[in-house]
């Protein structure tokens, strides 16, 4: 059909644009980012202050809480940051933008792409601000060394990604600013119910089924390996096979979601 | 070869409102086509379904010889669009936007640099071309709107309402434009509007759109002939005012008139309007002001749906 | 309140969710050595302070409705009318406190439902929803002031974080004598900590006067604070309008 007849290479071209505009957007207006920064900042601070002593704890396998919730406000950060392509789609919805871009030949995948591609690297920012934070004033180590460094912006990436499709696709089907609200609901409840703050073995009762079988717990533990020690393929497989399973899940909801603009 | 823009039975229902009621349209290459009709009568669904942005529930339409439902992304290749509320970043600057929009359409980075210069200087932008939008003026944003529909140099051109909301002197600016790429570039526009002026002035042929409906259509003069004899108008003293429509009536078609006038259809001129005049003094009736009007689109309107067009002639 | 699900649901909906999420993350913490509250389960530990937390967020919406009323000024309206100048304070300030009161029992209900204990009883009970409610007016009259002040909803809005970084750091979710550095330090200084701590006495202890009077003393210090500045604000906008 017709769609085969736009060029891939005009269509990664596409991509790249709307990366761009989205992050130059955020460039203009900083108060778009600055919550998204400060808030992981303030957690890390926060969950290393107030629970510093839990590392005492079994399963926390690190005698600094610094170390365990470095990785937990990174990923909280980078799920936030993953809140920026939906943002940007709500407004572009509301106020007839986007009405622009589709009434251009570009596909749904190409636009997609670009506008994850804006929160992938939005969330860089957060993850970078709360590694500096955490070596410089909180004292945290990496034993994993430079892989463990690599693999903690791998993951931060990954999961702004996934809820990056995750959110597009609440926006599209309800084309509103206020969706995102119902969005970060949904986002952080997933975020919480997981080894976020604490290791399996210390978690009781109900929590314990539910963190164990959520995906997301296997993708924290992929992130936070470093801290905690060498990185590992063991360590790290689980992530890596959820992270993937995410963001094919996340990613045919956002396509499918798509079809609820094309009305 | 097609023309442009065809429509059959073209339509569009939300639930049980019918917003395009089976609408035929037929648009020819280099023309100037005005979509007539008061806010609400379904102008901007159908410019919505010929430009791909809004499936037809019913009924079938081409654009630039593609289906505009079955092969979306051929026909956004060959469309400009300017939409209604020019949607515009106010965060970026209109070179940015020209850039965005030449990449969207899959214009090389070298070809899009220079197109983006060119058009707009057409527009009158160049200076400020590298400020934010949100600076910008209403008519200035409706400039760069309809530089922003131009970059792929498009075979067919939609404006949807491109001047409401500006003042008169960025109103007949932008006409000019249209009138200028039309004619130089041989560029086939589609103009929705709810302004009488505005499609007298700018379109080669007109249909009038009418809750859904299309009820008329044809050039302007043609459908100015079509209403038939010019309008007198008389004005009397409230209390005359059953008599006075008595006797008018007897003379001519009553037609369409705001309170406290009456309005028949008049052939024969001056001669005519004072032998309505004898006719009313025969009556006693005082007659406080008199007018006669050559038929205005507004009156093609009127002799359509029974109602006049808001901010068309004086009734 | 009936009609905007949306101001007051997530009011409700994140405390629990904290609630639920740290009782069982940290339950295994009571072990930990120099644990004031041993021989209690995590959820009846942090209870006082979850029911707190939800109420706190809640104290925004009296002052943004303020802030909205001046915003499209309704404000002007009702100072022009002979409604007394007082009386706009004390409807806000008592609106807080219902709405402390209200959403205080709503979250303790929920909260016994699921199984958490409150040893003094009723008297416990009553008194920690008379304490929550007081505070959320005494937080209330200072969010009032910043609306007067600045008539902006976006404003009070924005100062939502600020509250949650005062209920963070704070005994509210963990012991202070649990905590290192200067972080502890600074929950220690943190007069919500006082407040908590001493909450907690009465829902964990008992019932005790000693601690309900030094938990009211330290909550009717910060309302007279927001209160006269309250004040100040009113009458200042009041010498502007005239």
């Amino acid at each position: 059909m017709t769609m085969t007849s736009l060029k891939k290479t005009s269509q990664l071209q596409v991509t790249v644009a709307i990366t761009k505009r989205g992050l130059m957007r955020m460039r203009r207006l900083p108060s778009l980012m600055i919550p998204s920064i400060i808030m992981p900042i303030f957690f890390v601070v926060a969950f290393s202050g107030s629970f510093s002593s839990v590392v005492e704890l079994d399963g926390y396998s690190t005698d600094k809480a610094v170390n365990w919730m470095a990785a937990w406000a990174i990923l909280q950060g980078s799920a936030f940051s993953g809140l920026g392509g939906g943002g940007l789609t709500a407004t572009d919805l509301e106020n007839g933008f986007f009405d622009r871009m589709r009434a251009a030949p570009i596909t749904p995948s190409a636009l997609i792409s670009g506008l994850v591609g804006y929160s992938v690297t939005r969330a860089v920012l957060p993850t970078t601000a709360v590694l500096i934070v955490s070596f410089v004033a909180l004292d945290a180590d990496m034993p994993g060394g430079l892989f463990g460094f690599v693999i903690a912006y791998f993951t931060a990436i990954g999961i702004a990604a996934v809820m990056s499709l995750f959110v597009l696709g609440i926006v599209f089907t309800m084309k509103t600013l206020k969706s995102l609200a119902i969005a970060q609901v949904v986002m952080f409840s997933t975020m919480f119910l997981s080894v976020g703050q604490a290791p399996l073995e210390a978690i009781q009762g109900w929590l314990y089924h539910v963190a164990k079988y959520n995906p997301i717990t296997h993708v924290i533990r992929m992130g936070r390996q470093g801290f905690l020690g060498d990185v590992t393929w063991a360590e790290t497989q689980p992530g890596f096979i959820s992270l993937t399973l995410l963001l094919i899940g996340s990613g045919l909801w956002a396509r499918a979601c798509y079809q609820k603009v094309d009305i | 070869m097609s023309n442009p823009i065809e429509a059959e039975n073209l339509t569009r229902t939300f639930g049980d409102l019918v917003a395009v009621n089976s609408i035929n349209l037929t648009v020819e290459e280099g023309e100037v086509f005005g979509f007539l009709g008061p806010n609400g009568a379904g102008k901007s669904t159908a410019v919505r379904m010929l430009t791909t942005l809004l499936k037809p529930t019913g009924g079938s339409a081409t654009v630039a010889g593609f289906d505009v439902a079955s092969e979306a992304s051929m026909v956004r290749k060959k469309i400009g669009v300017a939409l209604q509320d020019a949607a515009i970043d106010p965060l970026m600057t209109g070179n940015e936007l020209l850039r965005l929009q030449a990449v969207l359409h899959g214009i090389s980075r070298h070809g899009g640099k220079e197109r983006c210069a060119e058009l707009l200087e057409r527009v009158g932008l160049t200076a400020a071309g590298d400020k934010r939008v949100g600076t910008y003026s209403g008519g200035m944003r409706r400039r760069l709107d309809l530089a922003l529909s131009l970059v792929h140099q498009p075979k067919v051109l939609f404006l949807d309402e491109p001047t409401t909301g500006l003042d008169p002197t960025s109103r007949v600016a932008l006409w000019e434009e249209v009138r200028t790429l039309n004619k130089e570039i041989g560029t086939t526009v589609f103009l929705t509007t709810q302004y009488l002026e505005e499609a007298d002035q700018l379109a080669q042929r007109i249909a009038i759109i009418d809750n859904g409906r299309i009820v008329r259509e044809g050039t302007p003069t043609k459908l100015k002939s079509d209403v038939g004899a010019p309008t007198l108008r008389v004005d009397v003293v409230e209390s005359d005012y059953e008599i006075a429509k008595q006797v008018m009536r007897k003379l001519g078609e009553e037609r369409p008139a705001r309170k406290g006038r009456i309005a028949i259809g008049l052939d024969g001129g001056t001669r005519a309007i004072t032998a309505v005049l004898k006719s009313l003094e025969e009556q006693n009736i005082e007659v406080q002001h008199v007018e006669l009007d050559e038929p205005s689109l507004d009156d093609v309107f009127a002799d359509a749906t029974g109602r006049r067009l808001e901010g068309g002639a004086d009734t | 309140m009936v009609r905007q699900p949306q101001a007051w649901a997530p009011t409700l909906f994140f405390p629990l969710l904290l609630a639920a999420v740290y009782a069982a993350q940290f339950s295994k913490a009571v072990n930990l050595p120099e644990f004031p509250y041993p021989d209690v389960t995590f959820l009846d530990f942090i209870l006082p302070a979850c029911v707190i937390q939800g109420v706190l967020f809640g104290s925004t919406n009296s002052a943004t409705d303020l802030a909205g009323d001046i915003e499209n000024s309704f404000m002007d309206r009702l100072l022009s009318s002979p409604v007394s100048r007082s009386s706009i304070l004390i409807a806000r300030l008592s609106s807080a406190f219902i709405y402390g009161l209200v959403q205080a029992t709503i979250l303790i209900i929920i909260f016994f439902a699921f199984g958490a204990e409150l040893s003094g009883g009723a008297s416990s009970a009553l008194a920690l929803v008379f304490l929550t409610s007081f505070l959320s007016m005494g937080v209330g009259s200072f969010l009032i002031a910043i609306a007067l002040r600045t008539g902006s909803q976006e404003v009070v809005n924005s100062l939502f974080p600020i509250i949650f970084v005062f209920i963070f750091i704070s005994s509210a979710f963990f012991p202070v004598e649990l905590m290192d550095g200067w972080y502890g330090q600074i929950a220690e200084w943190n007069p919500l900590t006082w407040i908590i701590d001493w909450t907690r006495v009465i829902t964990i202890e008992g019932f005790s006067w000693d601690a309900f009077l030094r938990a009211s003393g330290v909550i009717f210090l910060i309302s007279l604070a927001g209160i006269v500045t309250s004040i100040h604000q009113l009458k200042r906008r009041l010498a502007v309008a005239s």
